[in-house]
């Protein structure tokens, strides 16, 4: 099918402010302003009109989920698609590929980023990201403890440092710069961490401010479509929301009118005050003010109460995590490059704790501009990505909190999320799983229904101001679209997968000298154990290069 | 130009080609690979008659399809591209996927269900280790570069060469690689899991519960070894089948994990294990994220189960509970026991290889096919996992296993319907 | 009451999740039972013959059900009678009632069962009284009586309840939290990294090095600060 009218809808798309019934073409996988005669036309009367979701921030691919699930077998006992027409999935919180793509496109969403690619790694992520269906893909190297970095950055070569990262997109088809715990992940190699922004690491001797800064400069210098992507330091650990405001602040010397200088993830993560786990509590008014006046962006990192996997490139964070559960452990130290570790949690409504983070994540949730936060559980650190239309309406109603808080241990002393009554509209939830994400990672083909956008387009069940104390319905809308559309093929009809289709994989060009940085590169190339000539990724499925 | 040695778990991706292969850089086991030609399958069989390939794959799929529970086993030898269709084909004719793995580092996974795996690249050994620790393993024999590429004698950029870096070899007897090293414990056989968790014991504090000799180690002996462990700023563990092979197998190197997990509260420890063929890792990797599982997996239902001691080749022909297999890359009427071996003479069997093996004489379907890394080219994981290029030097009138598997499938969804999912 | 006999001998294993409830069932819907014949589905009454006898919860398995998988899994309560050898995963995910098998049991006995009776006049496989792969917790409940002996892997993980076995394998109540476990003959290591419970044990058996000896029993695991027991019957 190539062309197709989706009829009498309401549609809401904050983008190109509209908030109306309007009728939405669709021609050769694009949005086109008007149709002589479609081959197809859906009825979306009493229904929402919006576009494909995006996720930010979810590890989606590569050796990490990967060795989720080898040391999880209890994980994957969970049948989701049987074989049938198209493939088997199956996981609890921990998918297989074909099942991200699958319950990806069952929610609404068409496109996802992988946030931590180890470079060393990248020919696996790709592998993977080249096997989750249906929805288009992006991967985010590693660079915040990787050594050329850090000698880069200790020089204060910010050319060179711009040569290098157009140099790694382009042999890993990366997108954009993703930090995890700067210098901390090298100093673990020696047993050690970092515990400010100004402690060093033990080889090198950079600090993380110096690391973060620079990497701004280059990112900003090479004009990225995104900005850097960062993990900040001391993530997990009570009292981490004043190193969270400092990274923050280190934004105040760059200026870009596009798009955010900064992108903190997962930011419920690194939003505690107190002392200790005794004494935790929400950091998270403090870290939205400071989001709010400072050009930077962030996602919520929401906790699902259940089981979840943690894994981080953040390898002292996650021995520290096995220490507490003392249940199973990975970790994956990477020649110069970087670190992670894997650990699995049960987040118990019955512990303080973890109720606590539940909340934090909905205080960032509604305390943030509406324009500058993004849904996003760090999957699968802080629950499954399914679960998105769980907190999209959690964020709608009031209600719906309170009902929830009613099953999970007390939090009142610890968080101010019992005292807030705001709800965030529809359209607030369009622009916090839409607009905002495309705004942020710099793609202008997507999160919205103007001329020429990807028709990534999804119907759902609902009025466009629904009755925040009707949450089941809402809950049950979001859960199950009626239709969605990827790249104007309909992929799923009534909350279930009907096609089996194949997305993009986007990376970022830029040119790079590669003359510049040949030292380097042959120096280091002596302490990896591949060869300059083998590094990076030959070939990916269907590849969108934006230059 | 560069190109990978399809040998051992290596992958040595250092090696000269310029109209032909360098020896310069080959291991004996990579030469052998690499410059000597082997007795090839000459063309597609069945029933040891001359077919064309289109015909082979045809009475392939059809006894895939008729069988009630057909076992698609072997991938260790063929890249990650053909293992994936090979997944998919599993899924498509519900039958059970299983890998070398169950005969070989099955063990390892399944301790790594236990307790995960403390891990890193071969880089870390290379380049920080200063107490290198090769368990049940004789790397100098096995993955002959393993020492000069990455763990004994290579220069790195924190431990410049051997001299700085303690090298301990833990075996049974004297290996060519305890020769290497600069402390070797002889240690009884079947001991290894008594002597790791008295290791572990001592180093928690818990000297009492240790009694005087452990596998043939005095109790001061494993205070000097431990002393010797705690030593180290960086260490490696290295093991292999002298650890998953012996007495306790999967708990063997589940106690070695303990250990590592207990060295890294004091100082910095990884642990890998000494995989044996070029992509027995891959085999895993892709089986876990195509179906949740790396090998034993059951595709029955419609979706994936997974049972190590049920859906493995041994388990399942040693039950009789298969009744077609597929052989891809692997020899196993060579190396199972008799009694499974006996089964498959009583199953038709489907081969895919380059070369004639004792199991093309027990094939109804033989399908040769291009070598992976001298002939096709592909994705290999290392024994790390790190994913290595193998590349095509040569030209070969043989289909690629990935071609093969391709035309299987494309055929499998052809008769029952679908969507074209790989 | 039912009793059941397999119509043929099976090319490859039947995985048949034959419960008590279905004596209570209609004929047509007992005939009508979903059961796996390798990838094939298949209705009960396809591959064995159904008789009924008389009332009572009761399940009798005549002929050779060593190649039948699953019986027993997840029941609540009634009972199943094997004369004769049982497959692999019997009375798995168990919670009530009881099963007794009259000749060999295979692996995967009682996997993480809750509550219940299993009793085996014969001999078990590996396995019995484990947990599934990775879940961090075994049996909960319940009893498993084995007369012969078992294989290798007794009661990993296991959280409360009991199992006696005659002779065993290697490594028996690994990782135990809580329960009792009775070896009567000899086995190979116990207890290794045992939180709690208790392993009694008539002959033979390997101690890791990581118990402490103390009024005639021995306690551990040391390594994991366990409080688990193990003394000789």
């Amino acid at each position: 099918m190539v062309s197709l009218e989706v009829r009498n809808g309401f549609v809401i798309d904050p983008m190109n402010g509209v908030f109306e019934v309007k009728d939405v073409f669709v021609k050769d996988g694009r949005i086109v302003e008007s149709l002589d005669k479609p081959e197809m036309v859906v009825d979306a009367k009493g229904k929402v009109v919006v576009a494909g979701g995006i996720d930010v921030h979810a590890h989606v691919a590569g050796g990490k989920i990967n060795m989720g699930r080898k040391m999880r077998p209890e994980e994957m006992r969970y049948p989701r698609f049987k074989s049938d027409n198209l493939r088997s999935g199956v996981g609890r919180v921990l998918l297989t590929s074909p099942a991200i793509g699958y319950e990806y496109a069952r929610m609404g969403y068409t496109t996802v980023v992988e946030p931590a690619m180890p470079a060393l790694y990248s020919i696996h992520t790709h592998e993977e990201l080249d096997s989750i269906p249906i929805v288009d893909k992006m991967a985010l190297p590693l660079f915040g403890n990787w050594h050329f970095v850090f000698k880069f950055v200790k020089n204060d070569e910010i050319e060179k440092l711009s040569n290098f990262i157009a140099w790694v997109l382009a042999k890993t088809k990366g997108f954009g710069v993703k930090v995890v715990n700067p210098c901390g992940v090298e100093a673990w190699m020696f047993h050690g961490n970092v515990y400010s922004l100004n402690d060093t690491d033990p080889l090198f001797g950079v600090s993380p401010k110096e690391v973060i800064t620079g990497l701004i400069s280059a990112i900003e210098r090479l004009k990225l479509p995104h900005s850097l992507h960062i993990h900040c330091n001391l993530l997990g650990i009570p009292g981490n929301y004043e190193v969270t405001l400092e990274t923050i602040k280190l934004t105040r010397r760059f200026e870009n009118s596009e798009r955010q200088v900064m992108h903190v993830t997962h930011v419920q993560f690194n939003s505690y005050a107190g002392e200790s786990w005794k004494d935790m509590s929400s950091g998270a008014e403090f870290v939205a003010k400071e989001v709010n006046r400072n050009n930077v962006t962030v996602d919520m990192g929401q906790v699902i109460l259940g089981h979840a996997t943690t894994m981080t490139a953040d390898s002292p964070f996650q021995y520290e995590l096995f220490k507490i559960f003392k249940t199973k452990w990975s970790n994956l130290d990477v020649e110069l490059e970087t670190g992670s570790g894997i650990v699995p949690v049960y987040y118990s409504p019955k512990v303080r704790v973890h109720s606590l983070m539940w909340a934090i994540g909905l205080e960032i949730g509604l305390l943030v501009d509406v324009d500058k936060v993004v849904i996003s559980t760090d999957y699968p650190n802080g629950g499954p990505f399914y679960s998105y239309p769980y907190i999209a309406t959690l964020l709608m109603s009031e209600k719906f909190r309170e009902e929830e808080m009613k099953r999970i241990a007390n939090v009142e002393r610890y968080s101010i999320l019992p005292s807030l009554s705001e709800e965030r509209t529809l359209e607030d939830v369009v622009k916090m799983t839409r607009v905002n994400p495309a705004r942020i990672l710099g793609l202008n083909d997507r999160g919205h229904l103007g001329e020429n956008a990807k028709a990534d387009l999804v119907i759902y069940d609902l009025p466009p101001e629904p009755n925040p104390r009707d949450y089941e319905s809402i809950l049950k809308a979001l859960s199950n679209p009626s239709l969605v559309l990827k790249d104007g093929k309909i992929v799923v009809k009534e909350g279930r997968v009907v096609k089996h289709t194949w997305g993009e994989t986007i990376w970022v060009k830029r040119d790079y000298d590669e003359e510049l940085i040949g030292d380097e590169l042959e120096d280091f190339f002596n302490y990896y154990t591949v060869q300059r000539d083998n590094y990076g990724v030959p070939h990916v499925r269907r590849e969108v290069v934006l230059c | 130009m560069k190109v990978s040695c399809p040998f051992c778990g290596n992958v040595c991706d250092d090696i000269n080609f310029d109209g032909e292969v360098e020896r310069e850089k080959l291991c004996p086991l990579g030469e052998s690979k690499l410059t000597r030609e082997k007795k090839r399958i000459p063309y597609p069989m069945v029933e040891g008659e001359r077919v064309s390939y289109d015909e082979a794959i045809e009475r392939a799929v059809e006894i895939l399809l008729n069988a009630k529970r057909p076992l698609l086993y072997g991938w260790a030898s063929t890249v990650n591209e053909a293992i994936r269709l090979g997944v998919i084909l599993a899924e498509k004719v519900g039958g059970v996927y299983d890998t070398t793995s169950s005969v070989c580092h099955g063990p390892s996974i399944l301790a790594t269900i236990e307790e995960g795996l403390p891990g890193g690249t071969l880089g870390q050994a290379k380049n920080r280790a200063d107490v290198v620790v090769f368990w049940g393993c004789n790397p100098a024999e096995a993955h002959p570069r393993h020492p000069t590429r990455y763990s004994v004698m290579v220069k790195g950029f924190l431990v410049e060469g051997r001299r700085l870096r303690k090298t301990v070899v833990v075996d049974i007897r004297k290996t060519a690689t305890a020769l290497l090293s600069s402390k070797f414990y002889m240690i009884k056989p079947n001991s290894d899991f008594a002597i790791l968790t008295a290791l572990r014991s001592i180093i928690n504090g818990n000297d009492s519960a240790v009694p005087n000799e452990v596998g043939g180690l005095s109790k001061s002996q494993l205070r000097e070894f431990a002393e010797l462990l705690l030593s180290a700023k960086y260490g490696v563990i290295f093991f292999g089948m002298g650890a998953t092979h012996t007495r306790g197998q999967d708990r063997n190197v589940e106690a070695l994990i303990k250990l590592v997990q207990t060295l890294n509260r004091h100082t910095r420890y990884i642990l890998q294990p000494m995989r044996g063929h070029f992509n027995v890792t891959g085999a895993d990797a892709v089986a876990c994220w195509e179906a949740g599982y790396g090998y034993a997996i059951d595709f029955s239902r419609g979706y994936p189960r997974f049972n190590p001691t049920e859906f493995s080749a041994v388990q399942l022909l040693r039950r009789r509970d298969c009744d077609a297999m597929l052989v891809v890359g692997s020899d196993p009427v060579a190396h199972f026991p008799f009694d499974v071996v006996r089964h498959m003479a009583k199953i038709p069997v489907i081969q895919i290889d380059p070369h004639y093996n004792l199991t093309t004489k027990v094939a109804n379907v033989v399908i040769p096919s291009a070598i992976s890394g001298i002939e096709a080219e592909g994705t290999v994981y290392r024994m790390d996992g790190v994913p290595v290029r193998l590349k095509k030097f040569r030209e070969s009138e043989f289909w690629s296993d990935y071609e093969i598997l391709k035309a299987m499938l494309e055929r499998v969804v052809e008769r029952k319907g679908g969507d074209v999912v790989w | 009451m039912l009793i059941l006999r397999p119509k043929l001998s099976f090319e490859v294993h039947v995985e048949a999740e034959i419960t008590p409830d279905l004596a209570e069932m209609d004929l047509k819907d007992v005939l009508n039972f979903e059961v796996y014949y390798g990838k094939l589905v298949k209705r009960l009454g396809d591959l064995f013959d159904v008789e009924t006898v008389g009332e009572g919860k009761r399940v009798i398995l005549e002929g050779d059900f060593s190649r039948v998988k699953w019986i027993g899994k997840g029941m609540k309560d009634g009972e199943i009678v094997v004369r004769g050898d049982v497959g692999q995963h019997c009375g798995a995910y168990m919670e009530g009632g009881k099963i007794i098998v009259e000749g060999n049991a295979d692996d995967w006995l009682g996997t993480e069962m809750r509550g219940g009776e299993i009793v085996v006049k014969g001999n078990a496989g590996n396995r019995i009284g484990c947990n599934f792969w990775g879940e961090m917790e075994g049996v909960k409940g319940g009893k498993i009586i084995v007369e012969g002996d078992v294989g290798s892997y007794v009661g990993e993980k296991m959280v409360d309840g009991y199992i006696e076995v005659g002779n065993a394998g290697d490594f028996v109540g690994t990782e135990m939290k809580g329960g009792v476990i009775v070896v009567r003959g000899n086995c190979g290591y116990v207890g290794w990294d045992m939180k709690g419970g208790e392993i009694r044990v008539g002959g033979r058996f390997d101690l890791p090095p990581s118990f402490v000896e103390e009024n005639g029993v021995w306690r551990g695991d040391v390594n994991v600060g366990g409080k688990g027991v193990i003394r000789k019957l």
